[in-house]
């Protein structure tokens, strides 16, 4: 669990992270749909195709949010080292597929694998600090 | 960071998730804190002091 779900904290995290979760996947369905069956153009192409981008971002925000609500110090300190661990691997990844796409030719991945990245291994790495606790 | 909490603790019969209690914080901070892998912020140690009625340099000992 990357939050402690007993601190007020951490349950206003869940409870703002959940329906941010939600509302991603209905503004991705509903981009991908606009798209196929108006086929839209000019402006609109670009605030449709950037909808799905703004929960992604607001979960970001809600993450900040539970940094700084968060008053359990270690319980702060271990989401701020999975964060550090999170963002390494996407900055990483990003980079070394990066530099394989420029000079080796490799298949193009789109930049938002990045952020998909950032979660799974701030998720694992919150799993294993926790443990090294036990 | 040697201390103390677990004598003090037990000097009450208290458990590790009554000390969290009363500290505000997770009972995984607490055994954190008492195993000395993690040590605690100035305010929290003033805290567990003033809880214990006792000073910090009776809880903690910067013994390794």
């Amino acid at each position: 669990m990357l939050c402690d779900p007993g601190s007020k904290a951490g349950r206003r995290y869940l409870y703002r992270l959940i329906p941010m979760s939600v509302v991603y996947i209905a503004v991705v369905y509903l981009s991908k749909w606009s798209f196929r069956h108006f086929h839209p153009t000019g402006l609109v192409v670009y605030l449709l195709a950037i909808l799905p981008a703004l929960p992604m971002v607001g979960s970001l925000a809600i993450v900040g949010l539970y940094v700084a609500e968060e008053t359990d110090e270690f319980e702060r300190s271990i989401l701020v080292r999975s964060i550090l661990w999170g963002l390494a691997a996407a900055l990483a990844i990003s980079s070394i597929w990066g530099t394989l796409e420029d000079f080796a030719q490799a298949r193009h991945l789109s930049s938002f694998l990045s952020y998909l990245s950032f979660w799974i291994v701030m998720a694992i790495s919150g799993v294993i600090i926790r443990l090294r606790y036990r | 960071m040697k201390n103390r909490l677990r004598i003090l603790r037990a000097e009450r019969s208290w458990s590790q998730a009554d000390l969290a209690q009363r500290l505000e914080v997770s009972r995984q901070s607490v055994n954190a804190i008492e195993t000395g892998k993690f040590d605690p912020s100035l305010p929290l140690a003033f805290k567990l002091a003033r809880l214990f009625n006792t000073s910090i340099e009776t809880i903690f000992s910067d013994e390794e």
